[in-house]
């Protein structure tokens, strides 16, 4: 595989944030100021535009301009985080013209690695985070175990969605919804919902 | 909605282009955008200082940009962080060689923004960046513990530190010292506000709050953030020693002490109950042996048309002092 994978990833990216616009703002008033969904649909629209006719062979390269595309486009705190994100995948894949199936896990542990560092949050914090790292970790083991790329790709969603389920349980510490503290505990986290969309576009560029 | 605008959308980029075609002689724009703004005056060899923010609190934070202050700013739409491209950009303008110094208020959006600028400092062009976070709100959070994260908004109080560390900088200190001092002004501030009215974002067209005709809330943020108590609307004098009451307490400022005081009006609270205040302020701190070296008084960090004020004491050194005190001019401030 090579660059044209991750331009495909971010195309299903950009396509599962722009279906679900609706559905983040809706999520996120409740919690937060709202602005997520098109925060994520404008953002990841901004990423896949700027190198989907991008000659680049670097994949590293390319991932970064991508980040630093949606950085411009949607400097908000989220949109800020994922960018992040983005832009540290382009670090850590920097100098790769090829990949290999395990280099989609090495992806969204930079991904995880970026947005953490940026964020300086911690898993079982409510946030994005939840959401993600359960993924990345049975990403990782289903690799591990040889198994093919749609298993690993089910077990990641199946690990996102259980993640984002069990933001319910989770005091927030960060961001609007920590202001009202156990009030808020019993909500869903819109950032780990983000995360579950990510691995649902993975799923679908299997 | 009740403003002097013509399209909400473009209220940020006409206020910016009146900005510029009235101060040709002290500020300009870099990189074809006009959020990214920058001195004319360079000093070869000084630190730059850069700021930036969301727009919507003129004169903060275009308005401290110019000779003996700040150097460059970027700014966003009304109350969200500009990009870290913006802040890239200006901050490529302003070096000279001795690297740049960010300061800015403490704000997740405005933090991860200039984390990441400063990383593409370093990654792509190889300038040196530090930063302080101006966090001096006490009625937003309780003191952090050492070594532990501040989470105290920032308000009013970051103008002292424009202030000191930007005569620092003109005076060639390197960055680390022109670091240290504006590190010290964060750590001898502290700020406290009142709100009296809401403000209305124009892309929004609805106030941010609700408040009652005879309500106040005390400790309001300047994005109409929550404060610590609502209550009927009392008089100057009785919220003005609420208010010190909290900010004395908390540094402490004790008898003996010398401090600079700055009252801020919000947007739209007259320069008459600005005084009003300041009066008070005066017996207060007489009442507690502190003394006053100099006072500012009028709009420095505005929350849009929001109707109320702030408070803010800075705890002076000799050193301290000595910058607070130099010449700066710029379109908003002044001092021979």
């Amino acid at each position: 595989m090579d660059r044209l994978y991750f331009i495909q990833l971010l195309d299903e990216l950009q396509k599962v944030m722009c279906e679900n616009r609706e559905y983040l703002i809706d999520l996120d008033r409740v919690v937060g100021d709202g602005d997520l969904g098109l925060t994520m649909s404008d953002g990841f629209l901004a990423a896949y535009h700027a190198v989907k006719d991008s000659p680049e062979t670097d994949i590293g390269k390319m991932l970064y301009t991508a980040g630093k595309a949606m950085s411009t486009a949607v400097p908000s705190t989220m949109g800020t985080l994922m960018a992040s994100g983005l832009m540290q995948t382009g670090k850590v894949l920097k100098g790769k013209t090829e990949i290999e199936h395990e280099d989609i896990a090495t992806f969204f542990m930079a991904y995880e690695e970026g947005v953490m560092t940026r964020g300086k949050a911690k898993v079982g914090e409510k946030t994005f985070l939840d959401g993600l790292d359960p993924a990345v970790e049975a990403m990782k083991a289903s690799f591990a175990a040889g198994e093919t790329l749609s298993v690993v790709a089910d077990k990641a969603v199946n690990a996102a969605q259980e993640g984002y389920e069990n933001t319910a349980t989770m005091l927030a510490v960060h961001g609007r919804a920590a202001t009202r503290g156990e009030a808020s505990r019993s909500l869903k986290d819109p950032g780990a919902a983000v995360a579950l969309l990510m691995m649902r576009a993975f799923q679908k560029t299997v | 909605m009740k403003k002097l605008i013509n399209k909400p959308e473009n209220y940020v980029t006409e206020m910016l282009e009146g900005l510029y075609l009235a101060h040709p002689d002290l500020i300009t724009y870099t990189e074809n955008d006009l959020h990214c703004l920058v001195s004319v005056n360079k000093k070869e060899g000084k630190v730059g200082i850069a700021t930036g923010g969301g727009s919507g609190h003129l004169p903060l934070f275009l308005g401290y940009v110019g000779k003996g202050l700040l150097d460059g700013c970027s700014v966003g739409d009304v109350f969200q962080s500009p990009s870290a491209e913006q802040m890239l950009a200006v901050t490529k303008e302003i070096d000279s060689g001795a690297g740049v110094l960010y300061i800015y208020g403490n704000y997740n959006g405005d933090i991860f923004n200039f984390d990441m600028a400063t990383e593409m400092a370093d990654f792509e062009e190889n300038i040196r960046v530090e930063s302080v976070v101006a966090g001096e709100d006490v009625a937003s959070a309780g003191p952090s513990a050492p070594g532990e994260r501040n989470s105290r908004r920032g308000v009013a109080g970051i103008v002292f530190v424009f202030k000191c560390a930007g005569a620092a900088a003109n005076a060639m200190l390197d960055l680390d010292n022109v670091k240290r001092v504006a590190q010290k002004a964060a750590d001898n501030v502290r700020t406290m506000g009142v709100a009296l009215t809401p403000c209305t974002v124009p892309r929004v067209g609805k106030p941010g709050f609700e408040i009652a005709a005879d309500e106040m809330e005390i400790g309001m943020g300047i994005h109409g953030e929550t404060g610590i108590r609502r209550g009927k609307i009392e008089t100057a004098d009785e919220i003005a020693v609420e208010m010190l009451d909290k900010i004395v307490n908390d540094l402490p400022y004790n008898k003996g002490d010398e401090v600079a005081v700055l009252i801020n009006g919000l947007g739209a609270t007259t320069l008459d109950e600005q005084y009003i205040v300041t009066r008070k302020v005066d017996e207060y701190l007489k009442d507690k042996g502190i003394k006053v070296h100099h006072y500012y008084v009028g709009e420095y960090v505005t929350s849009l048309e929001m109707a109320g004020l702030s408070i803010s004491l800075l705890k002076l050194d000799e050193e301290l002092k000595q910058y607070l005190d130099a010449p700066a001019q710029t379109p908003f401030f002044v001092q021979l």
